[in-house]
């Protein structure tokens, strides 16, 4: 039978925090929604990665053999990495950390909490397609504070519509850091890191020295895909192999702009280089709204006259 | 100079280890350093880590090749310490200033000069007896002075954690000075904080470093005085060391400092290291470590609060 690790039990009282529920499960951590002291809901992010310990009663965590410590402990220090991240940027589009501490012999941050819905739950929701203008709304904001965390020199490298969270006044939230992290290395498998098939670029499965700003482009291009197509585009670990994806400007033609079409084609090149460099880039992209045509350079027309005689 | 030296912090059952011990020496001069950090979470930690680098930077720095005046060193580098504990809260907007006791000591051409902060002691004993020794900046050694209370029971004193000088504190510290001391060779120089102090008297560490290898009896002796600490013992550290070119016969490895170049240092300071000197590599987290990361977050969060 597997054992799962069980989370902390409604009532339980955590320092100066009430658990209230479980909001979500992931591999590394489990959230809970809680009560401050002041009776404000917090969300609370416990370090608990399900592969390494165990909790099968109780509070307190414990790794489940001593190999396994040694990951545990070294896992926590990409929660740490999170928390560090996290707590520098105070940006509306970008979750809020308000206190991070030691329990139960594992490591929890608390976050503000947000009313909404994830972007995921809005897709799966929508009967219909998504307006152009909903999409280039959520996205202009998320860049806002994408770019903040760039800033600050940190990789999200999980973007993806559940992790954009909708808050019922409509701005949007960058949310779950946990693979802002580029220590862990494919030395320790046990606590790889984790992509998203779909919305990881291609760098990330092969070329971790090559992540950069582009890569979380990647992401973004790949979730206004999902928000067009209510479906994850072709993973890129496959689409190096054969790339299958169509072209967001084939498929959509005549229901977005050209504009909105090109900008998601643009995020989602396989070759990092080929992609918008900065979120910055990219924001300029999307604000520009009559439909660029791309201008054919001499060298460009050239190369083109060239290959087509030579018949590649 | 030769001498032989022992050093080693303990946890004692504390999480965190907020002492701090270290030495460093040239060809003609020693400097012992050690600190013990107060307060919740890592700002006792910081803070006698701050103090105790602070010391071996500067140490290194003047001692060309010897101290011009080591008491003027001893004062101004604790004055120093307590300035860079304000700068550091205010740097990261930290509620309160990390703070720590300290006592350190030079020996220069062959006599001692030494200086404390606080309850971490300095013991110098000569043939078996203690011949010099530091007065605790605490509450119980006012007592005791007053001749409120006996000398035997500031150890078990409720307020015996009570000081009222220490580096990073609100008021300026109160530093004493020592005399300049000249050494015999076999006297013995002990610094420890208060978990040492308090569950061993002088005479006994005397009797476990006097006529017998230090590197033998000192960890002995703190092994025993962590025991005594028992469920709620306190951090213990000590700094011991055997003066002079008489070496007991079975004293396997002393320190022979003439063979050392000129500007030449060798340092010893605890093993610890910050989270962050560590970044990239593989290994387990230690309990500080994580202490510390926490610390840094949360005072991280502080700075960004709007």
């Amino acid at each position: 039978m597997p054992v799962t690790n069980q989370p902390l039990q409604g009532g339980y009282q955590l320092l100066n925090y009430r658990i209230d529920r479980q909001i979500s499960r992931g591999g590394f951590s489990i959230v809970y929604r809680a009560f401050d002291e002041a009776g404000q809901p917090v969300a609370i992010k416990e370090y608990l990665p399900s592969s390494l310990v165990l909790r099968t009663e109780g509070d307190i965590v414990r790794a489940s053999s001593a190999e396994n410590l040694t990951s545990f402990r070294y896992g926590m220090k990409c929660f740490f990495e999170e928390g560090r991240a996290l707590a520098k940027i105070n940006h509306p589009n970008v979750v809020r950390v308000l206190n991070f501490f030691r329990a139960n012999e594992t490591v929890y941050m608390v976050m503000r909490y947000e009313r909404g819905r994830t972007l995921q739950q809005q897709i799966q929701m929508k009967q219909d397609q998504m307006s152009e203008r909903f999409v280039r709304h959520v996205f202009m904001h998320l860049l806002n504070g994408l770019r903040e965390v760039h800033t600050h020199k940190i990789l999200h490298l999980d973007i993806k519509p559940a992790n954009i969270y909708l808050r019922t006044d409509g701005a949007p939230v960058l949310l779950d850091f946990g693979a802002a992290r580029q220590t862990l290395t494919s030395n320790r498998p046990k606590l790889a890191p984790m992509y998203t098939p779909g919305f990881a670029a291609p760098e990330q499965y092969r070329e971790p020295d090559r992540l950069g700003p582009w890569t979380d482009v990647y992401g973004i291009g790949a979730s206004m895909f999902a928000c067009l197509a209510a479906f994850a585009p072709q993973a890129a670990d496959a689409r190096v192999q054969e790339d299958h994806l169509v072209s967001a400007k084939k498929i959509w033609a005549g229901q977005y702009s050209d504009n909105v079409l090109e900008v998601i084609d643009w995020c989602l090149r396989l070759d990092p280089l080929e992609r918008p460099q900065s979120v910055f880039a990219l924001q300029k992209a999307i604000r520009d709204i009559a439909p660029r045509k791309r201008k054919l350079t001499f060298m460009g027309n050239l190369k083109r006259v060239l290959f087509t005689e030579i018949g590649a | 100079m030769r001498f032989t030296i022992f050093q080693e912090s303990r946890k004692g059952s504390r999480k965190v280890n907020q002492d701090r011990v270290a030495y460093t020496y040239g060809r003609d001069t020693l400097l012992l350093v050690v600190a013990d950090g107060m307060g919740g979470h890592a700002g006792g930690e910081i803070a006698a880590q701050i103090a105790v680098r602070l010391f071996i930077e500067r140490f290194q720095q003047e001692a060309k090749p010897v101290l011009k005046n080591p008491l003027k060193f001893l004062q101004d580098t604790l004055l120093r310490a307590h300035a860079a504990l304000g700068s550091y809260a205010n740097q990261f907007s930290m509620l309160e200033t990390p703070r720590t006791t300290c006592v350190a000591v030079i020996v220069q051409a062959g006599h001692a000069y030494w200086a404390h902060v606080g309850d971490s002691r300095f013991y110098l004993f000569r043939q078996g007896g203690l011949i010099a020794t530091t007065k605790d900046h605490s509450k119980v050694q006012y007592l005791v002075d007053q001749g409120v209370i006996g000398a035997h029971e500031v150890a078990e004193h409720p307020d015996r954690n009570k000081i009222f000088s220490c580096l990073g504190g609100l008021v300026d510290p109160v530093i004493d000075l020592s005399r300049r001391t000249p050494l015999r060779g076999g006297d013995i120089l002990v610094l420890c904080t208060d978990g040492m102090w308090s569950v061993m008297p002088p005479s006994e560490i005397a009797t476990y470093l006097t006529s017998t290898p230090i590197l033998k009896t000192a960890p002995q002796m703190l092994r025993e005085a962590e025991k005594r600490g028992g469920p709620d013992g306190d951090n213990l550290s000590l700094i011991a060391v055997r003066w002079g070119a008489e070496t007991l016969a079975e004293e396997s490895s002393s320190t022979i400092t003439e063979t050392m170049g000129l500007g030449e240092f060798q340092t010893e300071l605890d093993k610890t290291v910050t989270l962050t000197d560590r970044k990239g590599t593989q290994r387990d987290l230690t309990d500080d470590e994580i202490e510390r990361a926490i610390a840094e977050i949360q005072s991280t969060i502080q700075k960004f609060r709007r």
